[in-house]
């Protein structure tokens, strides 16, 4: 089965696996091992901790820059943004990434919460160039800092807030069951699987409550292990349309990928 | 390629709608993964006052079930647990006895322990240490238990030199922090992971010392024995940790 992975990080320097834009032909020989036809690149985001300034969020858009244009037919970039930067940061680092053909979609972190008022500069980017907003999300139940962390309530917030924007709740496993929930009934909001351990039922609980079209395949490379995060899908008792849907299809048709 | 899990459950969890399986039941949820034998312990033995309730359960439920090898759970601090260990050796056959010293309440480096590792050595018992069975960062809300700190597993490691145990649920930097000094344990995999942990892990790590673990109910079983299958590691690797080291370990 087909996979696309919508959560990647080809560049990280915290970790010896991957590391410097010109390691992209292991990054491809290790997703091609599992059938990842193609990657999403969201950034090293946290190279210069969480609230980068203009000029450190350029050099992170630089690298998935570098990946794009020299493996466009196996990469799609995202473009890292920091809301605080303000609106005019915001839009002229959104059109200068998407200067170079293979950007299709906003990634944002930790900088804030997403139901910090700057995030309308990144609604304002995303209806601009028509694009999807992934957005870090985890349960600040254990996790103490809702300054930072986008609570699934945030993240939900945000998707309800901007209806014609569709919004990824990333990190499956972090936003948990309650995350879930909070997703259910927003029709442009999807979850990407990615993030945490494999816990049992909480795919097929995100199925049944917002729609197996709605989730989407991620992995969190080089933080977490593409055949364990893929296996977890396939082991469910979930039916095989709805497996690729959540592997491959949802992801190309969000992204209009045209993949051969 | 065959495959022998050592960290399997039985039981419901009181926080996840996990199924409370017959012993056939689990025995077919794993082998859809490739998993023909399986260490398996009770997850009723967590929270009860006493661990013997859901022992009996245990045994009643893998007795049909070949594939499924009982691993009781004894809780030292108890005053009983001499009769806990002897009532487990007479349901038995038994390879191994667990622990779970946080959600019991103790210390694993404490002296108090002694006897009852001398005990487990007589009856010619493998010991598996629970570390942790979840991400602490998604326990239930009121839940404040987090995994055995690497300090009372050094402790341990150091004060029972004659002891090779088994560490489930142990993440890999706790590993990578144990093993310059520790010699005497292994590791069960399931709460290891990065992109191409195992791959990671054999460059400082023996294959020797690694066993497969899935963690079910609570982890993915086709996530937890694809990270083994699918891992870019050499054959002989692979077949150790997925079963050659518990056939070993646990004298299957």
């Amino acid at each position: 089965m087909r996979v696309i992975d919508i959560h990647t990080h080809p560049v990280f320097r915290g970790l010896n696996l991957f590391g410097r834009p010109t390691d992209l032909n292991r990054v491809i020989a290790h997703g091609r091992r599992h059938n990842v036809v193609h990657m999403i690149v969201l950034g090293d985001v946290l190279l210069f901790g969480v609230n980068p300034n203009i000029e450190q969020l350029r050099k992170i858009n630089n690298d998935t820059i570098k990946v794009v244009k020299a493996r466009p037919d196996y990469f799609t970039g995202f473009v890292y943004l920091n809301p605080l930067l303000g609106e005019r940061a915001t839009l002229a680092e959104t059109e200068r990434c998407l200067k170079t053909p293979g950007f299709r979609g906003i990634k944002l972190e930790v900088a804030n919460n997403a139901a910090h008022p700057a995030m309308r500069h990144v609604a304002k980017a995303a209806r601009t160039f028509n694009l999807p907003v992934l957005q870090h999300s985890w349960s600040t139940t254990n996790i103490k800092d809702r300054k930072h962390q986008s609570d699934p309530v945030d993240t939900a917030l945000f998707a309800r807030r901007n209806p014609e924007v569709k919004v990824i709740m990333a990190h499956l496993t972090g936003i948990g069951f309650r995350g879930v929930l909070e997703a259910k009934g927003l029709p442009n909001l999807y979850i990407d699987t990615s993030g945490g351990y494999p816990e049992e039922y909480l795919l097929e609980f995100a199925a049944e409550h917002i729609g197996a079209d709605h989730i989407l395949y991620g992995s969190d490379v080089p933080i977490r292990e593409n055949s364990c995060t893929i296996g977890r899908i396939i082991g469910t008792k979930l039916s095989a349309a709805d497996k690729h849907r959540i592997l491959f299809g949802n992801a190309a048709r969000l992204l209009n990928l045209k993949l051969t | 390629m065959k495959l022998i899990d050592t960290n399997v459950n039985l039981g419901p969890w009181p926080f996840t709608p996990v199924p409370d399986r017959t012993g056939p039941e689990l025995a077919a949820q794993l082998a859809a993964s490739g998993i023909r034998r399986a260490l398996v312990s009770h997850l009723g033995a967590v929270f009860q006052p006493e661990p013997m309730v859901t022992n009996r359960k245990l045994f009643a439920a893998v007795k049909r079930t070949p594939g499924l090898l009982p691993v009781p759970v004894i809780n030292p601090a108890l005053a009983n647990w001499r009769e806990q260990l002897a009532e487990c050796l007479a349901a038995g056959p038994i390879r191994a006895v667990k622990i779970f010293p946080n959600y019991h309440n103790y210390s694993l480096g404490s002296r108090k322990l002694d006897p009852f590792m001398a005990a487990i050595a007589d009856a010619g018992l493998r010991l598996i240490v629970n570390v942790r069975l979840e991400d602490e960062r998604h326990r239930y809300f009121a839940l404040r238990i987090k995994g055995v700190p690497v300090k009372q597993m050094a402790a341990f490691l150091t004060r029972h030199r004659d002891h090779h145990v088994l560490f489930s649920g142990i993440y890999k930097p706790e590993v990578e922090k144990l093993a310059p000094d520790h010699e005497n344990f292994s590791a069960e995999v399931a709460f290891c992971e990065i992109t191409n942990v195992l791959e990671i892990m054999l460059a400082k790590f023996p294959a020797s010392r690694l066993l497969l673990g899935t963690c079910t109910p609570l982890l993915s079983t086709r996530g937890q024995a694809d990270k083994l299958r699918c891992a870019h590691i050499p054959a002989r690797a692979k077949a150790l940790i997925g079963a050659g080291n518990a056939r070993r370990f646990f004298k299957l």
